[in-house]
């Protein structure tokens, strides 16, 4: 996904007294793909056109608003769960796209911030602190932990940052096996939950409308972060953190800054996970959780908003199908595990080789290309 | 205006700045010049913060700004347009230029997420010095193109430009006019003199020496990370050790 990363901000670079004529030698100084992430596109932020065509800008998005609070009023219970699982995935998703598709940054360990969120609600729940201050310290103690951890840690770039992120997961699930606060290897169980006063939380409907109410304020303030100064900044330093920091953008805060709010969309996500399952243990945050997340953001397309949504969905759902598939009689045992590993492969191969911009901006481009009525 | 004091940088041992001093007026324009590899980015980069020197002193006006990093530096009106151009990717050209108001606005993650009244209005003041800087250097036409799919002049205006935004005190302009075809060029000329005479103090390196010795006010001349002369342009195209180092290794 990344290759390595380049020397674009060591100043000059090196080239001896016989070196090259200038004009060649200084073109490429930021060189092209390589280092980064796919670019960012450009956000959906055009000066905005008559009302007529502004209302058919709006229309798809409040079609698929609609829908998603139609579905839980016809989805089963089964088929919720997945609903909600898909959701808290998408707000995880969100945040992977902001920090990797904006601002260049991969994390590898975005579950982990998904598991301190879900231990955050979960810790405070058994101890019988009111749902809403677990709610809301979810993504606030993800996002402190990211502060914590991405001082030293962003300091790396490209598969580094990648690889060191993998490694702070690693830590973050074994600590929470270890520790008697977290429950250690049994977890956190009967967490009470989700409710406000005297109400309670306890159908699935209801926390299907948490998390998409959650889904839908996080695509908000991410694109409102996006095409505003402080989005700027972030797609700037993606490509050239020189040239960002010489015009003004104090790179090493913003880089924390994007990390933290990405992590406190997975806290959030992971605090609602707790309260919806009742049930917080090392094993709900597999590492695999971590790469699933970049899979959908990469698969919807990167640097959009609407993508880690649409890519979300698309993995969720295949991997249910498949599910269904290898659990179908005949089949062995080890065949679910074995298909939705297999699925990611494959999914994120196939992709990156025929729409590398993602599910989401092809669907655009082709909805866009299609002849007017 | 901008001091440097004995300022030195080297690279493994081998100096690419030493011992460097120079003092540049407020509202000059101060050409730099050397053949290949005298250390005139690097310069560059050590009065932007984008490299830290190994010693000496720089100041800015009263300021002391050494020890400063660059996005500080920036803040207080040093802005680059650097050699070769750096865009970012995956944005308009106008928003490529207004990354160079970040440093004059404040509107934060905070503001943008909520739509804040600071946040509108910094937006709306981006906005106007973007446009404004990109009429400047004749590119508003391309405001809303892709800018990494801009031809290398443009790119290299788009970057004058993003600099220009910031509002700078001191702009230091690394060749821009290489790879500008001579309209361009002559219009990258005016704009440079349109500047002086609007009072800002500007660092010009450049290669073409007819095109410094038209727009510097005084020149100073590097070699092998050492000042070999410094004055009127003059003065020094008449100066023996120039012509050897620099006008000789030049042709
Ligand atoms: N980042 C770097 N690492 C190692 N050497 C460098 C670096 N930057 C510049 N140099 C060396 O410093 C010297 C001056 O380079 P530079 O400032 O780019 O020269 P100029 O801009 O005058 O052509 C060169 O010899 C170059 O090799
Ligand atoms: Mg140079």
């Amino acid at each position: 996904m990344t290759s390595p990363p380049t020397g674009e901000d060591a100043g000059p670079r090196p080239h001896g007294p016989g070196g090259p004529p200038a004009a060649a030698r200084d073109l490429p100084h930021d060189p092209p793909g390589g280092a980064r992430v796919t670019p960012p596109s450009t956000p959906q932020d055009a000066p905005a056109p008559g009302p007529a065509r502004r209302a058919a800008r709006l229309l798809p998005g409040l079609v698929v608003g609609a829908v998603t609070l139609a579905l839980p009023a016809v989805l089963d219970d089964s088929a919720l769960t997945v609903y909600i699982f898909l959701g808290l995935a998408a707000m995880v998703t969100v945040g992977v796209s902001l920090l990797m598709g904006y601002a260049g940054q991969v994390s590898l360990g975005q579950g982990a911030f998904y598991a301190v969120g879900g231990y955050t609600a979960g810790i405070l729940a058994v101890r019988g602190g009111p749902p809403i201050a677990g709610l809301l310290a979810a993504p606030v103690v993800a996002a402190a932990f990211a502060v914590v951890v991405g001082v030293p840690l962003l300091r790396l770039r490209g598969h580094h940052l990648a690889f060191a992120t993998l490694a702070m997961q690693l830590i973050v699930l074994s600590l929470a096996g270890r520790l008697a606060i977290t429950g250690g290897d049994i977890g956190l169980q009967a967490i009470p939950p989700f409710g406000w006063g005297s109400f309670e939380l306890t159908g699935a409907v209801g926390y299907a409308y948490l998390t998409w109410g959650g889904v839908a304020l996080v695509m908000l303030v991410t694109r409102n972060v996006i095409v505003s100064r402080p989005g700027r900044a972030l797609r700037a330093l993606a490509t050239s953190e020189t040239a960002a920091a010489s015009s003004g953008v104090p790179v090493g805060r913003y880089k924390l800054v994007v990390f933290a709010l990405s992590a406190a969309f997975a806290g959030l996500a992971g605090g609602i996970y707790a309260y919806y399952t009742g049930y917080v243990a090392p094993s709900s945050f597999p590492v695999l959780l971590s790469i699933e997340y970049i899979v959908m953001a990469v698969v919807g397309g990167l640097g959009t908003v609407w993508g880690a949504v649409v890519g979300a969905a698309a993995i969720t759902l295949l991997v249910q199908a498949l599910n269904l598939i290898g659990t179908a009689p005949g089949m062995p045992s080890y065949a679910p595990s074995v298909l939705s590993y297999a699925v990611y492969a494959v999914v994120l191969i196939t992709v990156v080789l025929f729409l590398p911009r993602g599910l989401f901006p092809a669907a655009v481009a082709r909805l866009r290309r299609a002849p007017r009525p | 205006m901008l001091s440097v004091k004995g300022v030195s940088r080297s690279f493994g041992g081998v100096y690419a700045v030493r011992e460097v001093s120079l003092d540049i007026a407020e509202g000059e324009v101060r050409g730099v010049i050397g053949p290949n590899g005298a250390g005139k980015s690097t310069l560059f980069s050590l009065i932007t913060g984008h490299l830290a020197a190994d010693g000496g002193a720089i100041s800015l006006g009263s300021e002391r700004i050494e020890r400063l990093p660059a996005h500080r530096r920036a803040r207080l009106g040093v802005s680059i347009a650097f050699q070769g151009a750096r865009v970012f990717r995956g944005m308009t050209v106008r928003e490529n230029v207004m990354v160079g108001a970040h440093g004059r606005t404040r509107a934060g993650f905070a503001a943008a997420a909520l739509r804040l009244p600071r946040h509108r209005r910094d937006e709306r003041e981006i906005a106007r010095r973007a446009d404004e800087a990109l009429e400047r250097v004749g590119l508003t036409e391309w405001a809303g193109r892709e800018a990494g799919l801009l031809p290398l002049g443009q790119q290299r205006s788009m970057q004058v430009a993003r600099a220009l935004c910031a509002g700078p005190r001191l702009l230091l302009l690394d060749e821009p006019a290489s790879g500008l075809r001579a309209a361009e060029r002559e219009a990258l000329a005016t704009l440079i003199e349109e500047l002086r005479a609007g009072g800002l103090t500007i660092m010009l390196v450049e290669h073409d020496v007819a095109f410094v010795t038209r727009l510097a006010d005084r020149i100073t001349v590097l070699n092998l990370g050492e000042v070999i002369t410094e004055g009127t342009p003059a003065e020094v195209r008449a100066d023996p050790l120039v012509v050897s180092a620099y006008l000789g290794a030049a042709s």
